[in-house]
């Protein structure tokens, strides 16, 4: 028994033994030696462990870093932001491009003098002004549509009123000229102020959603052809007699950034097609880059070519609807009437009612 | 951890290669986790624990391996934790019947001076006598890494009673 436990305690100390002369072996490598017996622990019996202990220190430096990652990725988001406001920048200054391109003159480019007041009182201050050839009724456009009407002119500076100003009125019609009315502010609360009204429709003249909205040319402010808005729903009043349908502006408050002032004497009358061609060939083009196949494609040329015939009859239809009118007896030639007449445009809806109805345009 | 001579020897060695495994696992996937000059030595804790069930030997094995596995994560110093551990967990197997008793806080104590020796053991293999800072260290940051060793030695004692506690013969 007792040799027993002394053979065991020979063999006990001679394991333990072995165990420190192989750690002291260790200890007196070559270094170079010690890191490849190191490397090969660590890769092969000691792997797991390794693993193991890699993912906590990654778990820890994530946990340390996280204040730093937070601050990193609000820089990144404040820096996008900014990155988006250019890339808006360049799409409005790009249609404002494609826009004077088409309007090849007649028009003054402007800035918006930035005031912060847009909210309250609905009106724009323009880096353009007498000096440039800019005055009063002009109207301001973007490459999105309407944005309203030059109301002071100063040498250097001129004030807009937008169309979200309570005195603005344009006279409007749809895009193929079915429909005619007048658009004013909805004057509703919180979004809904936002938004405009195409009142005094005739009451067969009856709009889908979505249909554009432009202006006709009736009045001496606004030519014809002027993207305002689209359709979004019918609204009901206690006229029975005529429609009022809630229109969604083109050009949106947020948008408002460089804009044209037309000048009248040198702008076209009839502008049918400068906005609404760029928007229907616009998306027209869309949907042939997103065409995936041949039919798809074949499609959306087929949709193209439809759009372009539609807006080319709907132009020549309103040509000849003018002329026809132009020719009847009686009809006041509004072209011709002297600027510092009675502006259909902006004066208030009692007194347009007031006013002769266009002789064809029964409400 | 020897051979089990019958089935409950067998289920306490099984619970106490569970408890050095969980331990192991503690150490390298809690550790880093923590920062501070004071951190849990939950290796140790498993070698000292693991060395007073099993025969000098095997404890000697046991305190290499382990020794060996600190050693290729941390080489600067390859082969000084093996050293250390391998002397420590031998010790620890000789001394058991001395110290551990059923006494928990007698064996927290025994984790405690082994945790200092062992850091001054490494410190005096390494060779790093002339690192700035070692004598706080011993003195100060040891000790109390120690008594956190103790303190969770007695934890671990009372919490896990079946896993870390020699079965009474």
């Amino acid at each position: 028994m007792s040799r027993t436990a002394r053979s065991d305690g020979r063999l006990d100390n001679g394991i333990a033994l072995v165990c420190v002369v192989l750690s002291l072996f260790g200890l007196i490598m070559p270094r170079s030696s010690r890191d490849r017996v190191a490397a090969s622990l660590r890769t092969t019996v000691f792997a797991p462990v390794a693993a193991l202990q890699s993912r906590a220190a990654a778990v820890r430096a994530a946990v340390d870093t996280r204040p730093e990652t937070l601050r990193a990725s609000g820089q990144v988001a404040a820096r996008l932001l900014v990155v988006q406001g250019v890339a808006d920048e360049n799409a409005t200054l790009r249609q404002l491009l494609g826009l004077s391109a088409r309007l090849e003159s007649g028009f003054v480019p402007a800035d918006v003098v930035p005031s912060g007041a847009f909210d309250e009182n609905f009106t724009l201050t323009l880096n353009a002004g007498s000096r440039s050839g800019v005055q009063r009724f002009f109207p301001v456009v973007t490459g999105a549509g309407l944005v309203g009407m030059i109301e002071q002119v100063d040498v250097a500076r001129s004030h807009a009123i937008t169309w979200a100003h309570p005195d603005f009125r344009v006279s409007a019609m749809s895009e193929d000229g079915t429909a005619f009315g007048i658009v004013q502010p909805h004057l509703g609360r919180g979004a809904e102020r936002w938004l405009l009204e195409l009142r005094g429709v005739r009451f067969r003249a009856k709009l889908d959603t979505g249909a554009v909205i432009v202006s006709s040319g009736l009045g001496a402010t606004y030519p014809r052809g002027i993207v305002i808005g689209t359709v979004m729903a019918e609204l009901s009043t206690p006229e029975k007699w005529a429609r009022t349908y809630l229109v969604k502006p083109s050009v949106l408050p947020s948008a408002i950034g460089p804009v044209l002032v037309l000048l009248l004497p040198g702008t076209p009358r009839d502008l049918n097609g400068v906005w609404t061609t760029i928007a229907s060939t616009d998306s027209a083009a869309r949907a042939v880059a997103a065409s995936g196949d041949s039919i798809a494609r074949a499609a959306a040329f087929d949709e193209l070519a439809a759009r372009r015939a539609a807006l080319d009859s709907v132009g020549i239809d309103s040509l000849r609807l003018d002329s026809l009118l132009r020719l009847m007896p009686g009809f006041p030639r509004r072209d011709s009437m002297p600027r510092d007449t009675v502006r259909r445009d902006t004066v208030r809806r009692d007194s347009v009612l007031r006013t002769s109805r266009v002789p064809g345009d029964e409400r | 951890m020897s051979r089990p001579s019958n089935p409950s020897d067998g289920a306490s060695l099984l619970r106490a290669w569970l408890g050095f495994a969980l331990l192991l696992v503690a150490h390298f996937a809690i550790g880093p986790l923590l920062s501070g000059p004071v951190t849990p030595d939950f290796l140790l804790i498993a070698v000292l624990f693991a060395s007073v069930r099993v025969r000098p030997g095997v404890a000697a094995v046991i305190g290499f391996a382990s020794g060996l596995l600190l050693d290729a994560l941390a080489p600067m110093h390859f082969g000084a934790a093996a050293v250390v551990c391998t002397a420590l967990a031998f010790a620890a197997s000789w001394l058991k019947a001395a110290f551990f008793s059923e006494n928990v806080f007698v064996t927290g104590l025994f984790v405690f001076a082994g945790k200092w020796l062992f850091d001054l053991a490494l410190a005096g293999v390494s060779g790093r006598f002339q690192t700035p800072g070692l004598l706080a260290h011993l003195l100060i940051w040891s000790p109390l890494a120690a008594l956190l060793a103790g303190v969770l030695a007695v934890v671990l004692l009372t919490m896990f009673r079946s896993l870390y506690r020699p079965a009474t013969r």
